[in-house]
């Protein structure tokens, strides 16, 4: 095989699984933008090692390897102050997590059909909040509502679709 | 069902999220995680959840335009693949309304949080198509460089073509802008956040269908693709039947429009409407709604009052006002060109240069601008059409299928040169899209051309063993879908002096490298070229490369220096559209 056709097919799984890379990061550090930078810093080495990986092999084992290894090192590097999760309960979540982000793409057709239901105060709502990264009380000053209304509002509907997600996904 | 310790950990969880969460509450959610196994499965579920929704919402920024513009572009990767973080989205949830009601606190930060949410995805596209890209294109070009035709291969991995925005700026009018770094050009899409303007005009179309005319000072929170809060300054808004619903929110009222036409003005709380044609509604603070129809005026005071007003229509300038205000700006700009045009082509340094003005559509014969007249420099248009240039009075030449071109022959030797054009890029359907290629690529000629990735690439060939034969420059992607239909200047230095290439767009440069010894070529010449495509006589048995360009040219100029940085920058001042 070439290596221009290993290449090819390295950059597709690489591609292929961003999504993925993502849910696991993510989870791990709750804050989009850090997540963000830990993927691409996956990215890097991921293509760095792209001569480790052969054709045919799993990628995602290998892919969700390197980033448990970036997210320990930016724990490490970013201490208790901007993580949530030390060293070990990474290390604790991670393999649940990792199982978790196979799911990810029926997780995400599941949340869309339960988001489709929702009126549309909700969804401005939780766009606001997850898409936008709005901070609670600015939801609150531009709904004109209490912040803890929102707050209440809120962890509801995270819950109310949370548990429809997983409804969902039992059913198919 | 939640037990009160799930309660108290969600509780936890969100306010961390949400940044207030003190240290005493995040050493108790710590201590959660670590010591109950229900807590560690809800985290893993809500931040799953949180994940989901994350990538729901890039993708919901990133497709929501393509769709709602029309403007997609139709190359022929564009609708493969459906890989990177899955950037496409159902209608339903690609509309993002942006409900950004206090400007002060959260508009700045979301709004630059946006463009850097923007630029991550792009730079992980960057990262995973273009990097991977590059590396191939590096590996192929080799071949491909060395006369062999460079077929147009789809990319695998490319995901759909996306653009961001909720509203176009389509026309501007003497404007200064309050922020430097919220300036916009005529084609920019505009995110949801503020247009300041200190004077000047602006003519901002929502992607509903509605066009706003916005006169300086004046500053315009654009909040959706329906809805803006107008902050001080006054606009005169046009909606069409089709864009019913658009809402302007002044002061504490809220304009709500049943298709119509209506003035806006805010200064020291004060605001005022004015309807031209149709109705409004007027939404109060008080909850009360009222619909005010064409001929009337009112005006909302700082104590709440409202009462009605005088009309007055020509306080705000409307759509064919400022036509005629575009009008006179188009005919300055195109009469400034002109005059440095006139002297340009006095220039000693000029090796040949195309002003693609005046000539009637049934000549053939691309006449050369250089003074004193030299003949043999005429180039020759096949296929290419003559279209609409910079400005109406001027024409430029358009490349659209395999085989437009135009061909010169430029005999001499030089060192150092310089190309620059204006070109209006349509897409990038080729591997290699021509700027100018000279025909056989022997040893000291040039080669400028633009990859599919949206990268100016520039190389001298030196001949020699395989991989060696020239050294490429090629700049950072400039090109996107979105600055399709825009004229853009390109520039590109190869001096000699320094060994140094300069790649430059829109009088800034993009990037400049030098060029290693071994690789460096002190004498560069021409002969026979094309510009907008490839011929490649070279190989009669060979296909010829399709390498043309889609897009339109508009004057293009080849000079036998590097001209300086703020040279390159006067090209672009004077020649602006």
């Amino acid at each position: 095989m070439s290596d221009t056709h290993q290449t090819e097919i390295f950059v597709q799984q690489l591609t292929e699984c961003q999504g993925r890379l993502f849910g696991y990061i993510y989870s791990m550090l709750g804050e989009h933008s850090r997540a963000m930078d830990v993927v691409q810093e996956t990215n890097l080495v991921l293509w760095r090692k792209k001569d480790e990986f052969r054709a045919g092999a799993a990628f995602m084992p290998w892919a969700l390897a390197v980033a448990r290894y970036q997210v320990l090192a930016h724990v490490r590097d970013q201490g208790r102050d901007k993580c949530l999760l030390d060293s070990e309960l990474v290390l604790a979540l991670s393999e649940e997590v990792e199982q978790q982000v196979d799911q990810l793409e029926i997780m995400r057709l599941a949340l869309r059909k339960c988001m489709s239901d929702l009126p549309r105060e909700k969804m401005d709502m939780l766009q606001l909040r997850y898409y936008r990264a709005m901070p609670i009380a600015g939801i609150a000053k531009s709904m004109g509502r209490k912040v803890e209304a929102v707050k209440v509002a809120l962890l509801r509907l995270r819950r109310g679709l949370a548990d429809c997600m997983h409804r969902r996904m039992l059913e198919s | 069902m939640a037990s009160p310790e799930i309660d108290e950990f969600e509780r936890l969880l969100f306010d961390w999220e949400d940044g207030t969460l003190d240290t005493t509450g995040t050493a108790r959610l710590r201590d959660l995680l670590r010591i109950s196994p229900e807590a560690r499965n809800v985290y893993i579920q809500r931040q799953m959840f949180g994940a989901i929704l994350k990538l729901e919402g890039e993708a919901g920024i990133a497709s929501s335009n393509s769709e709602h513009s029309g403007r997609e572009v139709g190359t022929d990767h564009a609708r493969q693949g459906d890989t990177l973080l899955s950037l496409r989205v159902p209608n339903d949830v690609a509309d993002v309304s942006m409900m950004l009601h206090d400007p002060k606190d959260s508009r700045e930060v979301v709004h630059r949080r946006y463009r850097s949410l923007l630029f991550v995805v792009a730079a992980s596209i960057l990262l995973c198509v273009v990097l991977g890209r590059w590396l191939l294109v590096e590996s192929r070009l080799q071949s491909a460089e060395q006369g062999q035709p460079a077929a147009s291969e789809a990319w695998p991995g490319k995901q759909e073509a996306t653009s961001a925005g909720i509203a176009l700026v389509t026309r501007l009018v003497d404007v200064t802008w309050q922020d430097a770094e919220y300036e916009f050009t005529v084609g920019d899409a505009l995110s949801a956040g503020v247009v300041g303007l200190d004077s000047g005009v602006a003519q901002i179309e929502f992607f509903c269908g509605a066009t706003v005319i916005l006169e300086g000072p004046a500053k315009l929170v654009l909040e959706s693709s329906t809805v803006a809060r107008l902050q001080s300054g006054r606009l005169r808004a046009q909606v069409p039947p089709a864009a019913r619903g658009f809402q302007i929110h002044a002061d504490e009222l809220r304009v709500v429009d049943l298709g119509t036409e209506f003035g806006v003005a805010v200064s020291d709380g004060e605001a005022d409407l004015q309807v031209f044609d149709g109705e409004v509604e007027l939404h109060q603070p008080n909850g009360e709604q009222r619909l005010v129809s064409a001929g009337n005026a009112i005006t909302h005071a700082a104590g709440g009052v409202v009462e009605a007003a005088e009309l007055t229509p020509d306080e705000f300038l409307g759509l064919e006002a400022l036509d005629d205000r575009v009008r006179n700006q188009k005919e300055d700009r195109y009469q400034r060109w002109l005059r440095h045009s006139m002297e340009l082509r006095k220039d000693p340094r000029i090796i040949t240069y195309y002003s693609m003005e005046q000539d009637r559509d049934w000549k053939r014969k691309l006449a050369s601008s250089v003074v004193p007249e030299n003949r043999d420099l005429d180039g020759a248009i096949v296929g290419a059409k003559r279209v609409v240039g910079r400005w109406p009075q001027k024409s430029a030449i358009e490349f659209k299928r395999p085989g437009d071109r135009i061909r010169v022959n430029i005999p001499g030797q030089f060192g150092s040169l310089t190309f620059a054009c204006w070109v209006k890029i349509d897409s990038l359907d080729r591997w290699f899209n021509s700027l100018f290629l000279t025909d056989s690529y022997q040893r000291g000629e040039p080669h400028w051309q633009i990859l599919d990735t949206g990268q100016l690439f520039f190389s001298v060939r030196r001949g020699g063993g395989p991989g060696k034969g020239h050294h490429k420059v090629l700049s950072p992607p400039f090109w996107d879908a979105s600055l399709s239909g825009r004229w853009l200047h390109l520039a590109t230095t190869y001096d000699v002096e320094t060994k140094i290439t300069r790649h430059f767009l829109n009088g800034e440069k993009l990037c400049e490298e030098p060029i290693p010894d071994k690789l460096f070529v002190q004498q560069t010449c021409v002969g026979k070229a094309t510009i907008g495509n490839w011929s490649s006589p070279t190989r009669p048995e060979a296909d010829f490369a399709i390498r043309n360009l889609n897009g339109s040219m508009d004057e293009f100029m080849l000079f036998r220096d590097a001209l300086k940085p703020n040279e390159i920058r006067e090209l672009f001042i004077q020649g602006r559209p």
